[in-house]
């Protein structure tokens, strides 16, 4: 029962994320809101074990916004 | 049951304790350390609230500072006792090189945690409770007002200085 | 298993970050609830499974979304906002 609990919290905070990200209109704001969805996922992963997995995942991520805010830097070719 | 709440909600106000104490004595509302910190605490500035507390909450934000070290240190008391904590210390304080950090606050905490919660398990605490309790004191400082923490930070700091 | 409740309370409050962050207007504003929900996160992510290895991957967790938090901040600044 509180295990339902867990997967019920987290797939709120994904869906929650994903609805927040794509009515969000700046690109911040959506960045922030990718960071809600991949914060609803760790968890999941954590929780079948595959702690490697989540350890990479939750590195890329992060990675991959920084990445995002770089390219948004840089004028429009 | 009912005892397992008053475990954590004291928790709660020694992890507070401990990472404001920790966090103001290494100066974080002196002013933003890293570049993230100084906007959020101009905009909780520019919300009312007070200038020095909106940088230490930028700098909790951008940076693992004392929060982070006592969050990470009751994680790893929890799961591998004090060589855990120390772990946990030694994680910090490179997540502080990631970001750019030259400071101690968040290493510091962490091991000053380290040896509160070891201490605490003496009197009948349990790491876990000091989990869920930063968690919530966090949550008082970063998750209800923004300008009220800050006028609280902002007090504290003119006390220390 | 005890810490499973300290694990949802650690998600309640996680989903509270998100809420207020997602009810605030300002995008700077948002960023100290995505705080609050990282805390919560990480919390929550040792207290599921107490295993050593879980302490890196909650700290990998944690500072990263430091760094992405940051990051997002300081390019805020920088840009002016859209």
């Amino acid at each position: 029962m509180i295990e339902g609990l867990v997967i019920l919290l987290l797939t709120v905070l994904i869906t929650l994320g994903a609805v927040v990200t794509a009515l969000w209109k700046g690109p911040f704001d959506k960045l922030i809101g990718l960071s809600i969805i991949s914060a609803g996922i760790i968890p999941f992963v954590v929780m079948r074990g595959y702690l490697d997995v989540a350890i990479v995942v939750a590195l890329i991520i992060p990675l991959s916004t920084i990445i995002i805010l770089l390219l948004l830097g840089r004028p429009v070719q | 049951m009912l005892e397992e709440y008053g475990r954590i909600l004291i928790a709660a106000a020694l992890a507070w304790i401990l990472f404001v104490s920790v966090d103001i004595f290494w100066r974080l509302p002196q002013k933003g350390g890293v570049s993230g910190a100084n906007a959020i605490g101009e905009m909780i500035a520019r919300r009312g609230g007070d200038r020095n507390g909106g940088w230490m909450m930028g700098n909790i934000v951008s940076s693992p500072d004392a929060s982070a070290g006592t969050l990470l240190a009751a994680c790893g008391v929890f799961v591998a006792g004090i060589p855990g904590g120390i772990v946990a210390a030694l994680l910090v304080f490179i997540g502080n090189r990631i970001c750019h950090d030259p400071g101690y606050a968040g290493t510091t905490g962490a091991l000053i945690a380290t040896a509160v919660i070891a201490l605490s398990t003496q009197f009948g605490f349990f790491p876990s409770d000091f989990i869920v309790g930063t968690v919530i004191a966090i949550l008082t400082i970063q998750g209800l007002s923004l300008t009220k923490a800050s006028h609280l930070l902002g007090r504290l700091w003119r006390w220390r200085a | 298993m005890e810490s499973l409740i300290a694990a949802v309370i650690c998600l309640l409050i996680a989903v509270y970050g998100a809420i207020r962050a997602v009810i605030e207007q300002e995008t700077l504003a948002r960023l100290p609830f995505i705080n609050v929900m990282n805390f919560g996160i990480a919390g929550a992510i040792v207290l599921i499974l107490p295993h050593p290895l879980t302490l890196v991957a909650a700290a990998a967790y944690f500072i990263g979304s430091t760094l992405e938090a940051n990051a997002i901040a300081s390019a805020y600044a920088k840009r002016g906002g859209t």
